[in-house]
């Protein structure tokens, strides 16, 4: 069944653009702003990339019981992920067979079929056409087991420990290739869990930005940012005085969180970046600095160490809680914060606009208060209000507006690109392909243009 | 939406009250609920801190109806050791977000002023906010419930709530407090 291309209707007239027009849009230093404002390319990216790639579309706990629904997206595409009768998990088109009407509008449903409110269609959660009203009127031609009247399906859908990716593509990399070592980060969060199981709660941040989708993911790993477009929430937390002995109601948690951003350039440098194939990167040795470290000493953390200690015995705690890395970038669409058991999903909607979804996990046999500390650090973090992320949104915003005018061309992504990158070990254990530079470096964003131009001209 | 409101058994809203021990002066509590508003509006948020009682609490939640404090998230939460943060960052020279700092205009209506039972007063008022900043028009509506503790003839805030229709959709950059 061929994938659905709505982009281009919703275009207008949007002039195809060839391989080496692409190519010539991104240099090793530097990268064209068509990049991020032209709507051919955006066009190409939802098809290519979005069209291709392995795009995070749910979590299995979102969907915990047989008939259970969530309504996400995939690329451009309204989908909903669902759990059949027998447990299976399908990603199909929220969209009927019939007239195209919008099947389900809400964000979360438990429902043994889809039935659609104009003409009462009737699909199963795979996607299967089951029933059509009046079945006589129909044409002898009519067959209820016609693909064609199948809800569209992704044509793979794979789950790695729970998190589910769909691809459009019916041929290309299996999951666990794609995902390479960042498997490590989603197995990081997973096994924080003392009994094994996480489970999103709480309720999801949607904000949107009028941006390019793309900007989120190059500010997720560059340091050199923080202290100048933090500086006014950093300065807040340091002129703050307080006494850590007095207790809050959060700990002190926005307090750490605010003042997290405020490492000096000596202390980022120090870090260590890490980017991988297909685009994906980290940040290593982030909580070592001290200030925002999730394993604390104090009853709270004490009383999860020990639980997950006498789940998993010493030596395996003390590894997982160990894992020290910021910001695991599964590009294109997923960020992981293992420590704080938060992800965010950012969603194309147009070369413009952008939304970033963020939630957090309560992790299966750990302390109550470990969820709501992750509750607590999304709030500081990833609210429309938050003192951090607004200031972020608000570059890309800035970044946006001054490459719409068409007076600047070029974008610099040089910062350490003439600096020595260790493909070798570069702690962490590197290899395979992993690519290990100093904090400040802008080496996270050029794999990503790497990777944007492999899916983009292949 | 079952946010703070009143107790099951406890009188609706508005329900006259004069003549019994916990009688609310209504029209005294109107008057500040216009001046916490005229507050934001102008501008004066250190003045609008010091609003907030010892205990106070500024809550947006992130859900409808939303109960839980700590095991759901909000869009904001804060008590003052937050928010004087918060504030602080409102005159900061390079907070990018607040360049121009954004100008908004409150209006509250549908007041419904209750004794709470426990010393303080509860003034639930439908909540418009209009906001604009560098070109662009925010609009925040919902339900604004306000807990208020008597303090000498005036009130500290115990509890500003405000449940948005919209809480838990799409949002822009909330860059002020509203």
């Amino acid at each position: 069944m061929p994938v659905p291309r709505d982009s281009s209707s919703q275009s207008g007239a949007s002039p195809a653009i060839g391989p080496a027009e692409i190519a010539a849009l991104v240099e090793p230093d530097r990268v064209h702003r068509r990049a991020y404002t032209d709507r051919a390319v955006f066009d190409l990216e939802m098809a290519r990339i979005f069209g291709r790639a392995w795009i995070f579309v749910a979590h299995a706990s979102q969907i915990p019981r047989p008939n259970d629904l969530i309504r996400t997206r995939l690329g451009l595409h309204d989908v909903l992920a669902t759990r059949d009768g027998d447990g299976r998990v399908h990603v199909v088109g929220n969209r009927c067979t019939h007239r195209g009407t919008t099947l389900c509008s809400v964000e979360r449903a438990s429902a043994a079929s889809l039935v659609c409110p104009y003409h009462a269609w009737t699909f199963g959660l795979d996607g299967t056409l089951r029933s059509v009203p009046h079945r006589k009127s129909m044409p002898d031609s009519f067959d209820i087991a016609d693909p064609r009247l199948t809800l569209f399906r992704a044509p793979r859908v794979a789950d790695y420990r729970g998190f589910v990716f769909a691809s459009l593509a019916a041929d290309g990399p299996g999951l666990e290739e794609f995902l390479g070592d960042m498997t490590e980060a989603l197995d990081n969060l997973v096994d924080r869990a003392p009994d094994g199981e996480i489970f999103q709660d709480g309720g999801i941040f949607r904000l949107e930005y009028r941006g390019n989708w793309k900007l989120h993911h190059e500010n997720a790993n560059d340091t050199m940012h923080p202290g100048f477009v933090h500086e006014s929430s950093v300065n807040a937390a340091r002129e703050d005085g307080r006494d850590y002995a007095e207790p809050v109601y959060d700990e002190h948690q926005a307090h750490t969180q605010l003042l997290s951003n405020g490492f000096s350039v000596r202390e980022w440098q120090s870090l260590g970046l890490k980017g991988l194939a297909n685009g994906h990167s980290y940040m290593d040795g982030f909580y070592s600095q001290g200030v925002l470290s999730p394993d604390r000493d104090d009853p709270l953390s004490r009383d999860y160490r020990a639980a997950l200690e006498a789940a998993k015995g010493r030596a395996a705690a003390d590894a997982i809680l160990g894992m020290d890395r910021f910001n695991n970038l599964i590009w294109p669409n997923l960020n992981i914060n293992a420590q704080y058991q938060q992800i965010r999903i950012v969603q194309p909607v147009a070369p413009d606009r952008t939304i970033v979804q963020a939630m957090c996990f309560r992790l299966g046999g750990a302390p109550e208060g470990m969820f709501h500390r992750a509750v607590r650090f999304l709030t500081n973090l990833s609210s429309p209000a938050s003192m951090i992320f607004a200031d972020d949104v608000e570059i890309f915003e800035k970044v946006q507006a001054g490459l719409a005018d068409g007076s600047r061309e070029w974008l610099d992504q040089s910062r350490g690109h003439d600096a020595p990158v260790d493909a070798g070990a570069g702690g962490g254990g590197a290899g395979n392909g992993r690519l290990a530079s100093p904090g400040t470096s802008e080496l996270p964003i050029r794999g990503q243009f790497r990777a944007w131009l492999d899916y983009m001209t292949a | 939406m079952d946010g703070p409101s009143p107790e099951p058994g406890a009188p609706e809203p508005g329900t006259p009250k004069s003549g019994t021990p916990d009688a609310v002066d209504r029209a005294a509590v109107e008057a500040f609920l216009y001046r916490e508003a005229r507050l934001l509006d102008d501008g004066r948020y250190e003045d609008w801190l010091a609003l907030f009682d010892e205990d106070g609490l500024y809550w947006i939640p992130g859900l409808p109806g939303q109960t839980d404090r700590f095991g759901a998230v909000s869009i904001v939460h804060e008590d003052r050791t937050v928010l004087r943060m918060r504030v602080r960052r409102l005159g900061h020279p390079r907070a990018w977000s607040l360049m121009p700092l954004p100008r908004s205009s409150h209006l509250l209506g549908n007041i419904a002023v209750a004794a709470a039972g426990d010393g303080t007063v509860e003034a639930v008022a439908a909540l418009q906010v209009a906001l604009y900043r560098a070109g662009d028009r925010t609009r925040y509506d919902g339900r604004q419930t306000m807990r208020l503790r008597p303090n000498g003839g005036d009130f500290r805030i115990v509890l500003k709530r405000i449940d948005l229709i919209d809480c838990d959709g799409v949002q822009g950059v909330m860059p002020v407090p509203i």
